[in-house]
């Protein structure tokens, strides 16, 4: 039984990463973990509703 | 490997791009930097003969916007430039290593060129909770990008929230995110905010590094002069509308339609200082005034702060008195006001003298 990690998975946008558990060659689990967080539905909160679009767009 | 001597002449040969192309290259990134037409033949021998310096790309708390900004390039020159006269050794949204390859790449860079490698960053840095809202390989963006941006022999931070943190930093600040110069210390750290950066500047900059050696003059923001040295609102195509008290009122409405000015739609532009209304977008096509819709601000610190609500007017107008309102200044200029034309022209002068264009051109004369 081994477990891998791929940390940083490139060629996306955003932070990722995948742990898988390897079994006899065969992967019986996996978890991804995406590894970056801002929190803009909290910076949204109380703001003009106008702006919005401008605030998620950079999501 | 980089580093390597040797410029661009032979790889632009080889990929078909011509020496007129070229040259059209160079002379449009002498215009950028405001350096006088003569400064041509030393910028195209720059970076014929420019040694390569490894570039390593750095994401942290981003949208991946400058990412899309570079990418978007459209003439061959530009990203041959970025690619090849530099060599870009790491860069998480394009490059083909994954995992423990990708960060391989990256430390062999750092050790093999301690203080000789560019670090670009995109993104900001959090640091509440020991810096857990961002990790890369096990390790916060904080720790990495004090190892690798320490290390470096410049940083460029493209985008507001590697600059001065940003949309991340905007109000409550969840995750306490800070732009790199509030974190790494003893380094040359130039500021390209904007959001995102226009790549017209971001290569500027690196071609004024490779022609002088030397990095380009800035504000106290750590904003090169060149690129941001003045206003939108005096550079902008509608300017003479809101000289005339020309404005749009409503969306769609007939001044819209003609082109008026924004300010009373919310328009930053009298606030924020970029080169947005010449270099432009899209290849020089257009940008958000041009488009008609009003300047957010998105070069200036804090901007999501203190320019929103975007489409609330701006209380008061620098350089005509804190109390002038669009009206009155519009008014005062329609009805021909023998002083306040002549107090317009005083300002435009002072203004051009103090154009920070000068002052790029005469530290480079200076060398
Ligand atoms: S307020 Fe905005 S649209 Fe009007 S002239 Fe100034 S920058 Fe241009």
């Amino acid at each position: 039984m081994a477990k891998i990690a791929i940390d940083p998975v490139t060629r996306i946008e955003g932070h990722l990463r995948i742990e898988a558990q390897v079994d006899g060659g065969q992967v019986t689990d996996a978890w991804s973990s995406a590894t970056m967080w801002r929190g803009i539905e909290t910076i949204l909160q109380g703001r003009d509703p106008r702006d919005a679009w401008y605030f998620t767009q950079r999501i | 490997m980089p580093n390597e001597a040797g410029g661009l002449r032979e790889t632009l040969a080889q990929r078909g791009v011509s020496r007129r192309d070229f040259l059209k290259f160079c002379s449009a990134m002498t215009a950028v930097l405001a350096l006088p037409p003569r400064y041509m033949p030393r910028v195209v021998e720059a970076l014929e003969t420019a040694t390569r310096p490894p570039l390593l790309w750095l994401e942290y708390q981003d949208c991946a916007g400058n990412t899309e900004s570079l990418l978007r390039a459209s003439k061959p020159t530009v990203a041959e430039l970025i690619l090849d006269v530099l060599s870009l050794d790491y860069h998480e949204t394009v490059m083909a290593p994954a995992g423990h390859q990708a960060e391989k790449s990256l430390m062999d860079t750092v050790e093999a060129y301690k203080g000789q490698y560019l670090v670009v960053v995109e993104g900001s840095i959090p640091t509440k909770d020991g810096g857990i809202y961002c990790t890369i390989g096990g390790h916060t963006a904080l720790d990495l990008v004090q190892e690798i941006g320490g290390n470096a022999a410049a940083i460029i931070t493209v985008g507001t929230c590697a600059a001065y943190g940003g949309i991340p930093a905007a109000a409550p600040n969840p995750t306490d995110a800070v732009g790199v110069r509030d974190v790494v210390k003893g380094v040359p750290i130039i500021n390209l905010p904007g959001c995102p950066m226009n790549v017209q500047n971001l290569t500027a900059v690196i071609v004024h590094y490779l022609t002088f050696g030397a990095w380009p003059a800035t504000d106290q923001l750590g904003r090169p002069l060149f690129a941001y040295g003045s206003r939108i609102h005096d550079d902008c195509e509608r300017r003479a509308h809101f000289d005339a008290g020309q404005f749009v009122e409503e969306w769609g409405d007939e001044g819209h339609r003609k082109g008026w000015c924004l300010y009373k739609m919310g328009c930053k532009g009298p606030e924020t200082f970029h080169n947005c209304p010449i270099v432009r977008w899209n290849d020089g096509t257009s940008w958000p005034v041009g488009a008609g819709h009003g300047c957010v601000g998105c070069s200036e610190p804090a901007f999501w702060d203190t320019m929103s609500p975007f489409y609330r007017r701006l209380p008061s107008v620098p350089g005509f008195g804190v109390e002038a309102t669009a009206d009155k200044v519009g008014l005062g200029i329609v009805a021909g006001v023998a002083g306040a034309f002549a107090l317009h022209g005083v300002a435009s002068a002072v203004r051009a003298k103090a154009r920070p264009l000068n002052k790029t051109k005469v530290e480079v004369e200076e060398e």
